[in-house]
């Protein structure tokens, strides 16, 4: 499978070629457009692995209970693919690590990834993270969303995040709550409330802008809910 | 200080590196990522009374937050506004810059906050009835919802009242409806600001009332 | 035809020493090296020749880059002959790609229509905040859709039109169109539309016809026409949410926008596009609409209906839907009435 991207940064959209016999799995809603010939299926869970369990929990990961899955049996095509929000796209391949990806930024994979959801704890009640993340492991290529640009910090000891900028981060980086500098006091007067840091070594991929922030801007402009 | 503007128009951030000693002020909560060790301090802006009136009358918050370097190493972090759209960075050398209320984000020690009053012409307009000056000798950084535009203005130019960002001294507001009556009611329009003098305006390319006017009418 | 040149992956294990060389070779940060270079497959160069894009490969090879250059045909690069013109006359040493420093995104080039008929115009901003500046000789006047004039010479004279008829109105867009004539010296007039994303520009001769998704309308000249168009109940579900369809004729400029950014499409035999994102198509196209998949799909998959276009055309495509967004905002709503 190749994937190209185009209209980066601001509103991505992901270009998946399938060689003839290929296929891969979507997030439900994601396609834009595609060509005529390709085969669609929709389940709850990747073919052959998992069933209903793995999509309740994938629902609590934040994502769609159902996945397409393109395939081209006939001959080669491509999928178009969009997101929900405005923003950027970014191709990783798992190759027997793990990556965990925050709620709603998982697009696409090839067919040897795994999809799993995957608990990370109380803290992200208090962060307005999402209580369950995905985890993608196995082998392939995966396609992830974000909103607003990406950029990649290669943590080696400790770097600070702000909650609503996470993406996706390896699974050897582990991550807590905690103020930015050194005073509570400050950190809380200061807008930054609480933050994420991140411990150990590896690669966590941050999105430019926090759409939480962006929503409360348009709030008093937006017309009122009954 | 090492700042880079990245992320395109469309979802522009500010990229700083520290070297030890140095600090960099931001508007509250526009922190993204940073390293673990770097100090954060809020500060009043100006002391408590220009703090509250810069929060009540300027849309800006009452803290602005100090980030400084008390590491013996560079250090890097990431600043971003709420909205997406284009940064800009402004070297000013002891002059002046007028910003409408939200603009600001992020400024170098030298640098000054201030309120001014922009009269009542710009209050009706629902740009506010202050706006933040920025002064002193340094670099500022300021954005807004959309791409950024400059537009140089020698006499009379109109500019919709959700669009102007920032502008030269030289440059006054007056408002006005944009067509006749019945245009600048029906036509969604309304009332326009008319910009007056010498000087540069810097535009924005989309506005959030714009895009929520969009989103309206197709909500329930 | 033009190339683009697309950094695919790393061709040696040290990636830190390709994005080093890269960094040198394209004379900009490693940091900024290393940031293009996460996210791969990534477009560093469009709007090349043939050769010209062939050398970048090699260049890159030699870097520990494998890279590949195909077919691109860029919307923009025809509209703005100096864009193209100072990249396919830069002279390209083998070794050295390039003096210009490759951009996560290439900086928005202001497009201009120099050899078009019709309005002078640029648009800047593109392609994700796109904005559309015309210049209006005197005596005469362009129409414009209702709230999107952002600036304006105060030369420039409005005048309120009922326009669409009902459709607009059922539809819930402004049924109002608002036409700005320089009356008796030029001047030019600054158009944001609502939505944040790219613009399109089409000079319609006539007898052409195009179709818009209702709301894409931005501004056109006053000599072409607008028309709601009913899609009938078996089509009607085309935009998603609208059984009305704008159809543009006459003779004129004639821009419209997406929402997000914009994929144009030459059809020749079958393309299926979601109905959320179709922007417009010509009028050579027949479309039908769909279910996406079986059965299951069409309940399940998110998708619900596409629409199949068939014949010789040209699509153009959203990547992005508003009814994502409107989903999204849905929680940032106040509730209740003003206080």
């Amino acid at each position: 499978m190749k994937i190209e991207f185009t209209h980066q940064p601001g509103n991505t959209a992901a270009t998946l070629q399938l060689a003839q016999g290929e296929r891969c799995t979507t997030e439900s809603g994601a396609m834009i457009a595609m060509s005529g010939g390709l085969d669609i299926e929709t389940t709850t869970h990747k073919r052959g692995k998992g069933g209903l369990l793995k999509a309740a929990k994938r629902l609590l990961g934040g994502e769609s209970f159902f996945l397409n899955h393109f395939s081209a049996r006939q001959g080669a095509g491509e999928v178009v693919l969009g997101t929900a929000l405005a923003g950027d796209m970014m191709a990783y391949r798992v190759d027997g690590d793990a990556l965990m990806v925050q709620a709603g930024s998982f697009v696409a994979c090839e067919e040897g990834v795994e999809i799993d959801t995957s608990w990370q704890g109380f803290k992200n009640l208090l962060s307005g993270e999402s209580l369950f993340w995905l985890k993608l492991s196995g082998r392939g290529q995966v396609v992830l969303s974000a909103f607003g640009a990406i950029y990649p910090i290669e943590v080696d000891g400790e770097h600070i995040v702000d909650t609503g900028h996470i993406v996706a981060f390896q699974e050897s980086l582990d991550f807590s709550l905690t103020k930015a500098g050194k005073s509570w006091l400050h950190s809380m007067l200061g807008g930054e409330g609480l933050v994420c840091k991140f411990k150990g070594r590896g690669t966590v991929w941050c999105q430019s802008h926090n759409p939480g922030s962006f929503g409360l801007s348009l709030r008093p402009t937006l017309k009122r809910r009954k | 200080m090492q700042a880079q503007i990245r992320g395109s128009d469309a979802f522009s951030y500010l990229a700083v590196t520290l070297e030890p000693g140095e600090s960099v002020i931001a508007e509250s909560d526009a922190m993204s990522s940073m390293a673990a060790d770097l100090d954060l301090q809020a500060r009043m802006n100006g002391g408590l009374i220009a703090g509250l009136l810069r929060k009540y009358l300027a849309g800006e918050s009452l803290f602005v937050s100090v980030f400084k370097n008390n590491t013996p190493a560079a250090r890097s972090m990431t600043l971003v506004q709420p909205t997406p759209g284009g940064i800009r960075a402004l070297d000013l050398h002891n002059d002046t810059f007028y910003l409408q209320p939200g603009a600001y984000l992020a400024s170098t020690e030298g640098i000054k906050l201030g309120l001014g009053f922009a009269g009542f012409v710009s209050w009706i307009a629902g740009e506010g009835l202050f706006r933040t000056v920025v002064s002193g000798s340094g670099t500022v950084w300021y954005g807004a919802y959309g791409a950024l535009l400059d537009k140089q203005v020698d006499g009379e130019y109109i500019v919709d009242s959700s669009h102007l960002v920032a502008y030269e001294p030289g440059i006054k507001l007056k408002l006005q409806l944009a067509g006749g009556l019945f245009s600048s009611f029906f036509g969604g329009e309304g009332l326009v600001t008319r910009v007056t003098g010498r000087g540069r305006i810097v535009v924005q390319t989309r506005s959030l009332t714009g895009l929520t006017g969009w989103i309206n009418p197709k909500l329930r | 035809m033009t190339y683009k040149v697309s950094v695919t992956g790393y061709a040696t294990p040290n990636a830190a020493a390709a994005q080093a060389a890269f960094a040198q070779a394209f004379k900009i940060t490693p940091e900024k090296a290393a940031e293009l270079l996460t996210t791969l497959p990534r477009t560093i160069k469009v709007g090349l020749d043939a050769d010209t894009a062939e050398r970048y490969c090699q260049a890159l090879a030699k870097m520990g880059l494998n890279a590949e250059h195909s077919h691109h045909d860029a919307p923009a690069a025809k509209a703005a002959p100096s864009a193209s013109a100072t990249v396919t006359s830069a002279a390209v040493p083998a070794a050295k790609p390039a003096a210009a420093a490759p951009e996560a995104a290439p900086p928005p080039q202001p497009r201009a229509a120099a050899e078009q008929p019709g309005f002078q115009f640029r648009i800047d901003g593109a392609p994700d905040f796109a904005f559309l500046t015309v210049q209006l000789p005197a005596n005469h006047s362009i129409k414009v859709e209702a709230a999107a004039m952002a600036t304006m010479d105060t030369s420039i004279r409005m005048k309120t039109k009922l326009s669409g008829g009902l459709g607009r109105l059922v539809t819930g867009e402004s049924i109002f169109v608002n036409e700005f004539s320089a009356d008796t010296v030029a001047g030019e007039i600054g158009i944001a539309p609502g939505a944040p994303g790219d613009l399109a520009h089409v000079y319609l001769k006539g007898g052409e016809v195009l179709f818009l998704q209702n709301g894409a309308f931005v501004a056109c000249d006053p000599d072409v026409t607008l028309e709601t168009k009913w899609q009938g109940f078996t089509k009607g579900f085309f935009s998603g949410e609208s059984f009305f369809l704008i159809r543009a004729s006459g003779t004129g400029d004639l821009w419209f926008n997406t929402y997000g950014g914009m994929i144009e499409k030459e059809v020749d035999g079958e393309y299926v596009v979601d109905t959320g994102n179709i922007v417009a198509f010509t009028e050579g196209l027949d479309y039908k609409l769909e279910k996406f998949g079986g059965y299951k799909s069409l309940f399940f998959s998110g998708e619900g209906f596409v629409c199949r276009f068939r014949g010789k055309g040209r699509v153009w495509v959203q990547t992005r839907t508003s009814g994502a967004l409107l989903a999204w905002a849905e929680q940032y709503r106040r509730v209740g009435k003003e206080a």
